[in-house]
């Protein structure tokens, strides 16, 4: 690695505008093409501090600051346009958290890499909306949260209730949500709403090793744990009253449901045992990275291919495991309400994707071209018009839905054409972690946090209460801040904000 | 199925293990009188981060191996095992480690380990943090005979 002072780090990033800063090539070792981020004020302070406490004197490890990180896969063979980092964008492992690249499919250099995809294939986000509001939900708002919590598996440890056995997971993995419709759990227009219609074509399980499906079976239709939860939230504010009335949502007080899980230990199994293979197919094929953590393969090798199919199956796996508790959460309503999901209206308003690698068409310097796009806790962001997004939504754009943290708001976004040429139809996730866990249990205590989630009324059913304070508001970045930058910056547009009134988590 | 055990192999470990810090993730820092025990205590550390290992028992054992082609892999499968073991069956959460075999020469080191504790039970075992994988990411393994120092850093991603 490259050892500099901070300013002069500095002389090679270089402020665009109000929102967006360019990564000049030299940053780090061998860039192929620019890196680009997007912050506003708030929120690039918090970027180059990171940077900052990086370049300290005696600072040894393998721990990068986000900002190389989006700079190291720059590097990355086949890269095409820019290595895009989203305002929530964060140190992970090998590609930054809020980092997307794309690689030319028909460039036989091109690479796949599993740290861009991350190790939880096809996290993501769905909501449901409904046709209650508000003053008929408060007065059970408690019970609604218990019934939640006792419907849906959460936590460390949980097993799924949907009944499964061996050959129903691997029918599962192929077909994703066309396997939830065949088996009754989900309804045909869930589908329609859903990135891929809920199935990946190419998921072959025949793929995917014993060991992910022996993790994967007890765990399908659970929650998970970390920053995975099911949420009952307020509309608090629409900002696009036209688009919000194609996704349902007629006014404020409107009560939606928004699930946020992924594709439990059968993702991240499938993604160690890729880890595994590419570091042996780096050797062979002497592709040289910047960073070891960068282990990737060339899209037409044998491992590229093997790891595209199997992502596919946990991908496939985490479309069911949402609808399972998709299934959960409309029964536990029809229960606490004495009415069936169908007449609470329970439609799913969008599923996203904010942990994959697709391939898609984009145009790059004038020509359109076929590319591999990762996406690692950045969501597709397609604008209108776009043949990829259902029929509903053609004229509106793509819904993007961004999950708050405990406590904190939501929104849905839609995609903008501005976003399609500057950063391949992409946008942010979340609100990105700012403080550290170890740090967040040492500086706060889980008490004050649920007193004060209480005090602002927030019911919430938390399978490990001891350490809520790990996904407290004031361990992440101000999700408004993140969103407010994509806004500006014009890759996506405010739609919807969403306040929640309960929080089920493990 | 009831197994008897010694009271040797009732006896627990001390603590040898911490927690570090790391923005996303959590770092485990192990360290022990022989590289054989620092090991152990981060595979400790790992199942002490899923629950409070003060909660369980010594009902069951089961035995794992791991190989791996340098000390880093090993150390990498090792861990992977022990999580495996925990997120199927048998569902083993462990707060007695004994590597029983630890072949760090030749062209593949391997680990043959006893792992005791007992099935994860919601209600009795506190839930804790899920793990979701290993990582290479800032691996270190301190191996000095020498100086009496062994010690191991690992990420597990969470």
């Amino acid at each position: 690695m490259v050892v500099r002072q901070y300013n002069q780090e500095l002389e090679y990033l270089e402020k665009i505008n109000s929102y967006c800063w360019r990564i000049k090539k030299g940053f780090q070792p061998n860039m192929n093409v620019e890196g680009v981020f997007y912050v506003n004020q708030t929120l690039e302070k918090l970027m180059l501090d990171e940077l900052r406490n990086a370049c300290r004197p005696g600072m040894v490890g393998g721990f990068l600051p986000g900002v190389k990180q989006i700079a190291n896969v720059a590097a990355l063979p086949g890269i095409v346009g820019k290595s895009v980092g989203l305002p929530d964008v964060h140190s992970g492992y090998g590609f930054a958290i809020g980092n997307m690249a794309a690689f030319d499919i028909n460039d036989p250099q091109s690479i796949v890499s599993p740290g861009g995809v991350g190790f939880d294939i096809n996290c993501g986000v769905r909501l449901l909306r409904t046709n209650l509001f508000e003053k008929d939900v408060l007065p059970v708002k408690e019970q609604l949260a218990q019934s939640l919590f006792d419907h849906i598996p959460v936590g460390v440890g949980s097993k799924g209730i949907i009944p499964m056995n061996a050959k129903d997971l691997e029918e599962a993995l192929e077909m994703g949500m066309d396997w939830s419709l065949r088996e009754g759990y989900i309804w045909a227009e869930d589908k329609e709403h859903c990135e891929e219609y809920g199935r990946m074509l190419n998921a072959d399980p025949a793929k995917v090793s014993m060991r992910a499906k022996k993790r994967g079976l007890p765990q399908l239709g659970t929650l998970g744990a970390g920053n995975h939860y099911a949420e009952i939230q307020v509309v608090d504010e629409i900002f696009d009253k036209w688009a919000a009335c194609k996704m349902g949502i007629e006014e404020k007080g409107q009560i939606c449901v928004m699930i946020h899980s992924g594709s439990r230990g059968f993702g991240h199994q499938v993604a160690t045992d890729a880890l595994v293979q590419m570091e042996k197919a780096m050797k062979r094929d002497k592709i040289e990275t910047n960073d070891r953590q960068l282990a990737c393969a060339r899209i037409n090798s044998e491992e590229g291919q093997d790891y595209l199919k199997s992502m596919a199956a946990a991908a496939n796996f985490a479309w069911v495991n949402r609808s399972s508790m998709t299934f959960l959460s409309r029964q536990a309503f029809a229960k606490q309400f004495n009415m069936a999901p169908d007449d609470l209206d329970m439609h799913v308003i969008y599923d996203v994707s904010h942990n994959i690698a697709k391939v898609e068409e984009h145009i790059v310097d004038g020509k359109p071209k076929t590319l591999l796009v990762h996406r690692k806790g950045s969501t597709r962001a397609f604008p209108p018009h776009h043949p990829l997004i259902p029929v509903d939504y053609q004229l509106t754009g793509q819904p993007v839905l961004i999950g708050g943290t405990m406590g904190t708001c939501s929104y849905v976004l839609t995609g903008t054409q501005q976003g399609m040429l500057e950063t391949f139809g992409s946008t942010c996730h979340g609100a990105g972690r700012a403080l550290s866990r170890a740090k967040s249990r040492r500086n706060l205590d889980y008490t004050d946090v649920l007193n004060k989630l209480e005090q602002m009324g927030i019911s919430i059913r938390v399978a490990s209460p001891k350490l809520v304070m790990e996904e407290a508001p004031e361990s992440y970045k101000n999700v408004t801040d993140v969103v407010n930058t994509c806004h500006a910056a014009g890759i996506s547009k405010k739609c919807i904000k969403l306040r929640p009134i309960a929080v089920i988590k493990g | 199925m009831e197994q008897t055990f010694t009271e040797e192999e009732l006896t627990l470990p001390t603590c040898k293990y911490e927690y570090l810090d790391h923005t996303a993730d959590v770092q485990l820092h192990a360290w022990g009188d022989s590289l054989q025990e620092a090991f152990e205590q981060c595979g400790l550390a790992m199942f002490g981060y899923m629950t409070e290992l003060p909660t369980v028992e010594i009902q069951q054992r089961s035995e794992i191996k791991a190989t791996g082609h340098d000390m880093e892999s090993l150390l990498f499968h090792f861990l992977d095992e022990l999580l495996f073991l925990f997120s199927c069956e048998p569902f083993l959460i462990c707060n007695k480690l004994v590597i029983t075999e630890f072949i760090t020469d030749g062209e593949e080191l391997s680990i043959t380990c006893s792992c005791y504790g007992e099935e994860f039970t919601l209600g009795k075992h506190p839930q804790g943090t899920e793990v979701k994988a290993i990582t290479y990411s800032a691996m270190q393994i301190v191996n000095e005979p020498k100086n009496k120092q062994f010690e191991v850093y690992v990420i597990i991603d969470i």
